[in-house]
């Protein structure tokens, strides 16, 4: 009862300001909304992050071919080739026995056109050339027909598979099922026996962790692409040639099982540098170590997001404490009615205590509801954005596109507390000073 | 002392007050001593100096004596902490203050019972009991008022009503009528004339003498001693007519206020 009327008494007096109390919530409130924020945000990214790496294959050890900088100083008569080679995939599959398979990539950038429709430009695009298994490791899903399979594979077939944006770019109003897309560089003719699922964005098979986008690819056999296209690979721009001579651009090793990729990677790693400790053409990513490096920084991250929301909650903190020493001020003549009426210290410091508590409660509702809304509004204001500013949403970093807030449940509890904390700690110096005015001084108090 | 046949509300012994200033003290109270029996009417006056503000402090137990001794109700009210004080105050003196003094942010009827909060007697009964005395006052329909809402002399009617809702060994009031006009002031006095004849001890503290015959009894300090002491010749008191009257007028006006 008495403590219900101390409530009662605080809320009414926080009443009399309502403006003033609004101001003083707000600091509270977005102190637990950031906190809240921050962390759901920290988590979505570094989620993103995981899953990125994770799409790389936790089981998987990534080698890349490296292109040396040119120092024949454009003299391509002494083209030397670079990167790892066939042998080098066969080897790593034959002699580590924590190898399940390995699979042989090579990719080049072409123009890719389709001839049956003349009002379809030729668009520029990635040529994989790969094997069957590579649907599988890099998780790529047929929305029709199939992948190309073993025996495509062995019989070098001019088939290939494509991704959706490419059958959406090249083929607007057609079915390209066994259609036939032209290579003008390469004067070359594949069928196309099946189409990917759409598919976002993701790191890099170079494991630089920017996103790559698979939606330009065209998959065909690595060994018809040997077949038809050797190793040596010329361009033209403007009126130079450049050349350059690769086996492949990276291979893919699966290890059979995650705990076994420390060591694999090792033994892979020793393999490939075996006559060149200090090889340059070769990169070897560990997804794994990606992997395990990404948690550490979450964590990083995540104290850091803390951080920030915590010093914002101090600052609403402060707030609270100016504000209510203005009030201790201001109602220097009720304290001393009321010490004048039988109200105790205790009394006194109590009922500034319950304002300051009720305003850093109110704040810390009303920062836990807003926190809760970070998903919807999170998505509204892409939404808002793409709608009205295409342009600046397509510029926006791709986790910043994709990333989906995730409220950290502990932050909710923790946020609240934090805010009642501050309440009580930062209200405890102006509630206590109220205490102690003299009651004769304070009655005398204009 | 109580079983004497007059009871005393206070008892006041060689009451001294000392003030250190820097390197001098002030002898605000040089020894006062004077008893307040049960249904007094006592008016202290004095020239500003005399230390009429000190003993009203003391009085109201808001302060304690350097030296000397005031027995409230046989408990010597110079020897408390700040908490027994506290509780004395809520318990044992009913206030009103010549700025009335009420809590801005709670209703008539919230204020009265605001020393009852601090007993922690608050309950049903207490309700009834603060409406009864805002009755008794002429605010009986303006209960769920602010003090904001009220006149002058109205807001020093809850005051009293607030004094005297702990039922308190004496009403202590401190120029009470000062802040009020005639009219009004006549209406405070009729009050307090009415509350006396009913038994209660009144302290009054002024420098108005046309307030101070009103009261039984004239106390006049100087110079931090008691210059005289003694019944008030020639009292002027308010028939029952009268009292009626001003509360009749006073009800009018508050009724038209609305």
């Amino acid at each position: 009862m008495l403590y219900f009327r101390t409530v009662k008494l605080g809320t009414k007096s926080l009443l009399l300001h309502p403006m003033r109390s609004l101001l003083t919530v707000l600091g509270i409130f977005i102190g637990v909304a950031s906190v809240i924020w921050l962390l759901a945000i920290g988590e979505g990214i570094s989620k993103e992050a995981q899953r990125q790496i994770e799409d790389l294959g936790a089981e998987n050890i990534i080698i890349r071919s490296i292109q040396p900088p040119d120092e024949s100083g454009g003299n391509f008569r002494q083209i030397t080739a670079f990167g790892v080679t066939r042998n080098e995939c066969k080897l790593i599959n034959d002699t580590i026995s924590t190898v399940k398979r390995v699979l042989p990539i090579r990719e080049l950038s072409q123009k890719f056109a389709y001839t049956g429709n003349p009002n379809v430009k030729p668009v520029d695009g990635r040529l994989v050339g790969c094997t069957s298994d590579y649907a599988e490791v890099t998780r790529l899903e047929i929305e029709r027909g199939h992948f190309l399979t073993t025996r495509e594979v062995e019989l070098n077939r001019p088939v290939c598979v494509i991704a959706a944006r490419l059958a959406d770019k090249l083929f607007p109003s057609e079915d390209p099922l066994n259609k036939q897309i032209y290579l003008p560089e390469k004067k070359e003719l594949f069928k196309i026996v099946g189409v990917l699922k759409h598919r976002n964005a993701t790191a890099a098979i170079g494991g630089s962790l920017a996103a790559q986008d698979f939606s330009l690819d065209i998959y065909i056999p690595v060994t018809t692409m040997r077949a038809r296209m050797t190793d040596q690979e010329t361009k033209r721009s403007g009126g130079s040639f450049s050349s350059k001579l690769f086996e492949l651009s990276q291979i893919t090793v699966q290890v059979k099982s995650a705990d076994d990729v420390p060591r694999t990677a090792e033994l892979v790693e020793a393999t490939l540098r075996q006559n060149d400790p200090n090889r340059q053409d070769i990169s070897v990513v560990v997804p794994y170590e990606l992997l395990e490096q990404a948690k550490t920084t979450r964590l990083m991250f995540m104290m850091f997001m803390g951080l920030i929301a915590a010093i914002s909650l101090i600052v609403g903190g402060i707030g609270i404490m100016n504000i209510m020493l203005a009030t201790v001020t201001e109602r220097t003549r009720e304290i001393g009615i009321r010490r004048a009426l039988g109200g105790k210290q205790r009394d006194i410091v109590l009922q500034f205590l319950v304002e300051t508590i009720t305003l850093s409660i109110v704040g810390g509702i009303t920062g836990i509801l807003m926190g809760l809304l970070c998903p919807v509004v999170i998505d509204v204001s892409r939404w808002g954005l793409e709608y009205f500013a295409p342009q600046l949403y397509a510029g926006l970093p791709e986790v910043a596109r994709v990333m989906r807030p995730t409220i950290v449940p502990i932050s909710i509890p923790v946020a609240f507390g934090i805010s009642v904390v501050v309440g009580v700690f930062f209200g405890l110096y102006p509630a206590v000073r109220a205490a102690q005015l003299d009651p004769i001084e304070a009655l005398r108090h204009e | 002392m109580s079983e004497t046949s007059t009871r005393m509300a206070a008892v006041i012994r060689d009451l001294q007050k000392h003030y250190v200033l820097k390197s001098e003290t002030v002898r605000a109270l040089r020894g006062v001593s004077f008893d307040v029996p049960e249904g007094d009417y006592v008016a202290i006056m004095g020239p500003s100096g005399s230390g009429k503000s000190t003993l009203l402090n003391l009085l109201g137990c808001l302060d304690q004596p350097t030296h000397g001794s005031f027995l409230l109700g046989g408990d010597d009210v110079a020897q408390m902490t700040d908490d027994e004080l506290s509780t004395i105050r809520a318990s044992r003196i009913g206030f009103v203050f010549q700025s009335y003094n009420l809590i801005a942010q709670l209703s008539v009827v919230e204020n009265i019972e605001v020393p009852l909060y601090y007993m922690g007697n608050l309950n049903a009964q207490s309700r009834k009991r603060s409406i009864e005395l805002a009755k008794m006052v002429g605010l009986g329909e303006r209960l769920d008022h602010r003090p904001t809402q009220l006149s002058g002399g109205q807001q020093q009617r809850v005051a009293i009503a607030r004094s005297l809702v702990n039922d308190p060994y004496f009403i202590l009031a401190d120029e009470a009528t000062g802040n009020l006009d005639s009219v009004t002031t006549e209406e405070i006095l009729a009050l307090f004339q009415r509350l006396n004849d009913e038994g209660k001890t009144i302290i009054m503290v002024t420098h108005e003498d046309e307030v101070a015959e009103h009261a039984k009894r004239v106390i006049r300090l100087r110079d931090g001693e008691i210059q005289f002491d003694k019944p008030v010749e020639g009292r002027k008191v308010f028939t029952v007519e009268q009292i009626q009257e001003i509360a009749h007028n006073a009800d009018v006006a508050t009724r038209s206020a609305d």
